[in-house]
């Protein structure tokens, strides 16, 4: 009797102690737990990623990024988007003070200002490790992104001058036939009278056409209608030495350009010709094709796009192409390198995506895809992108445009005449290629 | 009171070993127990206070942080004082829609890419008012708008003026780009004034991406379920950093400090510090139950160990109570056993405390009392030894054996045969009860003498009683114990023929059964009952007592088997009434004794 309770005693405690342990590590069980979870993963390879959209692309782009961001663990792509006007000043300078972004987006035209001196990456070897296709590539924008048959970034899209309409306006003033296109004759007349149509039938703060003041807009209408004649669309001499701008083809374009201001078939200062068509302010647009993925969201806009209209001799309409390269640094690992040139490869790949914002994509078999089919008005003027105009490969073709943005807003301003405008040019050019 | 008693007095009555444990279990437990939670509570206290210390300078940190910041903000929103055809634009005065000239443009364009290429990546927007209706807004992902108009209703505006040109900071509200994007922002404004008239001339309001700030913030973590915010002056929210927890907005908040907050139920431990920059409040907001969660794997560890130790040590305490109880336990049972009488008990001496002294003491008791009662029984036998001498000095045996030899002479002379039998048998039946005094005779010497008592029956009765003797031959050497048949055959005379009419058969048998000697007495007397039976043989079995007495013949004869050869030897009964007795005499055989 005596021993069996002694031997009860002991069980007993034995009991409290497993019981009291197991209890405890019951409770340490958790803590244990949040440790595994933690578990330390290999960093992602973060790449600074440059952007210039501010026609509305951006949103698209911002999504794309997301969207690789999380379908790729181990690349963070981290954007950073900056107004056009500001882009390549701050990219200029971040290359030569050492702090180029990862990947950047350099359009086609101002390319060759930094091809020169190696401040972006030769991807032809690149390429070949990440197992890139150039074949892939429409062959225009690959001639855009290629110098001495090396390729120096991935395209991305075309993007070029198209007309926008406002269908309501267009049907007040009886230029808009049953397929919902505008009825529009050849010819500087045909046009001219194309939009007096509609002048006379909407209201009176309704422009005809709505191009801004200042800025580019004035000069792409230029270059496209510039390249629409026969023999015209000349830049530079043969050798290029010397501008071969001021000659009657260009004239003939850019005075037919100051006779839709001067006639107020464009009104006088626009700001934002964008916001003012999309505001239901204006009948007619023209602007490059990013601007479809914008006014496709506003409903209150019953709106068509065709391709710029042939004016002249043959269509043709001012072109740029986004393309992504690799800025030069001092020391690029190359797993980073690596990472980018995955990233290039998936927006290429992502196409109809970025079609969505109203691009024309740059792998040409992203627009036999569904994705790119389903969508609305791109097939409208997808046909356009055969008849581009891009600038001349030039170094200083960036800096030649700035002089001619600044001649052209004078003429606009009513400060001088076409002639005076392209002389000035001219001089101005010519000055600086003599340098 | 009653029951104080009642737990003095069950405590009192507790077994010792019991006692020991539960006294050893106290002294264990309630001191570690005791200085475990005071050693956690002070541990506890403490480091809140280091977390709260720790968090106050991570907000400090942060908010000099998102000052420096601000400041650069600050001083980008200067910047129009250097460009004299900036504040000359601000304060021409405008109708409503009139247009900029193209060097206004220009001048503007040119100011604000300064202000953007200068500040930081994350502006977003910038917006010039004149007082007199001039406007350029650059929004985000827009192209400059010059038709802005200053409503006299705008909150930042109120803000702003009379501030004496110092900046205002605006919450993080929206904007929206000419694509219908929708942006959130924050904005620096700052109210532009002439020097040369004092008068105000307009406004600058730098909007800036709340990410920048946001990352800022996100710079710090103040652990798990934490909630990081900043508020203005008024106690509105300017930003949060994401993926935070959202406790309910504290009220109160002034300078810096850490404080507890009790929310929802929930301890909050909430530090907060503002900033002279911004006019804001860093608030950082942790659940304490979420600090703590450190401390309670100390808790848990010192539960832990304190819990083995008191485990072991109880376990330890028990032991040694029972060990040390145990030899007392022994002590208990062993006095037991004297109590009932067993003498032969010794409790070994391991150790000489005072268990040992104590068993030693009841060692020397015990032998002691055995002693004594050796001595008792040894009077005994002596005193009825002295009293058979008495008894057989005052008979003289010779002098009856001669008187017999006598009787027995005159009687043969007188040719009278009976009285010659009967004389000499009574002679020798005399001798042999008399003088015998051996322990063991032979089975041969057993019968000879119920021959010769049965012999002087036989004449008493006048041959009524046919006395037949059947013995294996082989079991006359065999020794017995002395006078044991006899007094059965006189009971079977006494009981069986004495009360009957006409003639007794007495049968007298020996033999052998399963290596134990069966002496059979039988007679054809009147018998017994079942219940005289029952009640004899019951009697038969009780019979353990050494020193009884009983007159029955029967029973000595049984006791004297018993304690001669042991509890499994005796007499056994059977009987039938009117049809005799059987009394069977079981002992062991052994031959060797006389062989």
């Amino acid at each position: 009797m005596r021993g069996l309770s002694f031997r009860s005693f002991l069980t007993s405690g034995l009991i409290i102690i497993i019981g009291a342990s197991l209890a405890l590590t019951g409770c340490s069980q958790p803590n244990n737990r949040e440790e595994v979870s933690a578990e330390p993963k290999a960093p992602a390879v973060q790449l600074n990623y440059w952007t210039p959209f501010s026609g509305g692309d951006n949103l698209f782009m911002t999504e794309m990024v997301d969207q690789f961001n999380q379908e790729h663990e181990d690349i963070q792509v981290v954007q950073m988007n900056s107004r056009l006007d500001d882009y390549y000043s701050r990219l200029r300078t971040a290359i030569l003070s050492g702090n180029a972004p990862d990947v950047a987006v350099i359009h086609a035209s101002s390319l060759p200002q930094f091809v020169q001196n190696g401040y972006i990456e030769d991807l032809s070897g690149p390429a070949k490790d990440a197992g890139l296709d150039w074949n892939v590539y429409n062959k225009a924008g690959m001639k855009a992104v290629s110098f001495q048959g090396k390729p120096y970034a991935v395209p991305m899209d075309t993007h070029m001058l198209v007309m926008y309409y406002n269908k309501t306006f267009l049907e007040q003033a009886g230029v808009l036939n049953a397929q919902g296109k505008p009825v529009l004759q050849g010819g500087e007349a045909g046009f001219t009278h194309f939009l007096q149509q509609i002048k006379q039938a909407v209201p009176g703060d309704v422009a005809p056409l709505a191009q801004p003041s200042t800025r580019i807009d004035a000069v792409w209408l230029w270059w496209s209608l510039y390249n629409q004649i026969q023999g015209g669309g000349k830049f530079y001499n043969a050798d290029g030495t010397q501008t071969a701008l001021n000659n009657p083809a260009a004239l003939k374009a850019l005075n037919y350009v100051e006779g839709l201001y001067k006639a107020r078939l464009i009104p006088p200062n626009i700001p934002d010709a964008f916001k003012l068509f999309n505001e239901g302010k204006a009948a007619v647009l023209i602007t490059g094709v990013w601007a479809t993925g914008a006014l496709e969201k506003n409903d209150a806009l019953s709106f068509g796009v065709v391709p710029l209209p042939t004016i002249y001799d043959k269509p043709a309409a001012w072109a740029d192409s986004h393309t992504l390269a690799i800025p030069s640094q001092h020391d690029m690992p190359k797993e980073k390198r690596d990472a980018a040139m995955i990233f290039m490869k998936w927006l290429g790949e992502h196409g109809a995506k970025w079609a969505e914002a109203g691009h024309i994509p740059s792998v040409s078999a992203v627009m036999d895809t569904e994705a790119f089919k389903s969508l609305d008005y791109r097939s409208d003027y997808a046909a356009a992108a055969n008849s581009v105009a891009f600038w001349p490969k030039h170094t200083k073709q960036h800096s030649f445009v700035e002089d001619i943005i600044r001649q052209f807003e004078r003429m606009i301003y009513g400060q001088q005449t076409p002639e005076q405008a392209l002389q000035a040019t001219e001089k101005q050019i010519n000055l600086d290629l003599s340098k | 009171m009653t029951r104080q008693r009642s737990v003095k007095q069950w405590f009192k009555n507790l077994a010792l070993a019991r006692k020991l444990i539960l006294v050893n279990v106290l002294l264990i437990v309630v001191p570690l127990g005791v200085i475990g939670a005071w050693s956690f509570s002070i541990f506890a206290s403490k480091m809140e206070e280091q977390v709260g210390k720790y968090q106050l300078q991570m907000l400090k940190q942060v908010t000099l942080n998102i000052d420096t910041y601000m400041n650069e903000l600050n001083r980008l929103s200067l910047m129009p004082y250097q460009y004299q055809e900036i504040l000359d634009f601000l304060a021409t005065s405008r109708k409503p829609g009139e247009a900029l000239s193209l060097q206004e443009i220009d001048d503007l364009n040119n100011f604000v890419s300064k202000v953007f290429l200068n500040g930081r990546v994350d502006i977003m927007g910038i917006s010039l008012f004149g007082e007199h209706g001039a406007s350029y807004v650059v929004l985000p992902e827009s192209q400059y708008m010059t038709t802005y108009q200053l409503g006299g209703n705008t909150e930042w505006l109120e803000k702003a003026k009379g501030r004496f040109g110092q900046p205002t900071f605006i919450t993080t509200h929206e904007v929206k780009s000419t694509s219908g994007t929708v942006y959130q922002v924050f904005s620096i404004a700052r109210e532009l004034r002439s020097f040369d008239s004092g008068e105000t001339l307009g406004y600058i309001v730098i909007d800036i991406d709340p990410a920048a700030v946001r990352k800022l913030l996100s710079q710090v973590s103040l652990g798990s379920k934490e909630s990081l915010y900043m508020t203005d002056s008024a106690g509105d929210l300017v930003l949060r950093k994401e993926k935070t927890a959202i406790y309910p907005v504290i009220e109160g908040l002034s300078e810096e400090g850490v404080s507890h907050h009790k929310v929802d139920g929930k301890s909050l431990l909430v530090a907060h510090v503002g900033s002279e920059v911004t006019g804001w409040t860093t608030v950082g907001v942790v659940p304490v139950s979420e600090l703590m969660k450190d401390s309670l794997v100390v808790r848990n560890s010192i539960i832990l160990i304190g819990g083995i130790c008191i485990g072991l040590a109880v376990l330890l305490s028990v032991f040694i109570a029972f060990r040390i109880t145990s030899p007392l336990r022994m002590l208990r049972s062993l006095m037991r056993k004297v109590e009932r009488g067993d003498l032969k008990v010794s409790f070994p001496v391991q150790q000489w405390d005072e268990v040992g002294q104590l068993g030693n003491a009841f060692n020397m008791m015990v032998s002691h009392l055995s002693e004594l009662g050796y001595r008792l029984y040894e009077t005994e036998i002596r005193e009825k030894d002295a009293e058979i001498a008495a008894l057989q000095s005052k008979i003289n045996p010779h002098f009856l054996y001669n008187t017999l030899g006598s009787i027995s002479m005159y009687a043969e002379v007188e040719g009278n045969r009976e009285v010659v039998t009967m004389t000499n048998n009574l002679s020798r039946l005399l001798r042999y009860s008399l003088s015998g005094r051996k322990e063991i005779v032979t089975l041969r010497d057993e019968l000879d003498h119920v021959q010769g008592y049965m012999t002087i029956q036989k004449m008493r009765y006048d041959d009524r009683i046919d006395f037949r003797l059947e013995v294996d031959e082989s079991l006359y050497s065999c020794p017995v114990i002395p006078l044991m048949i006899q007094p059965i055959v006189e009971n079977a005379i006494n009981h069986g023929l004495d009360k009957g009419i006409g003639e007794g058969r007495i049968q007298l048998s020996c033999y052998q059964e399963q290596g134990m000697l069966m002496v059979v007495i039988e007679d054809d007397g009147i018998g017994m009952t079942s219940e005289q039976l029952g009640h004899m043989r019951e009697r038969l079995d009780k019979i353990h007592d050494l020193g009884g007495t009983s007159g029955n013949g029967l029973m000595n004869v049984h006791r004297r088997i018993r304690l001669h050869y042991g509890e499994q030897y005796g007499l056994q009964l059977e009987s039938m009434p009117f049809q005799g007795l059987k009394v069977i005499l079981v002992m062991p055989i052994a031959y060797s004794m006389t062989a």
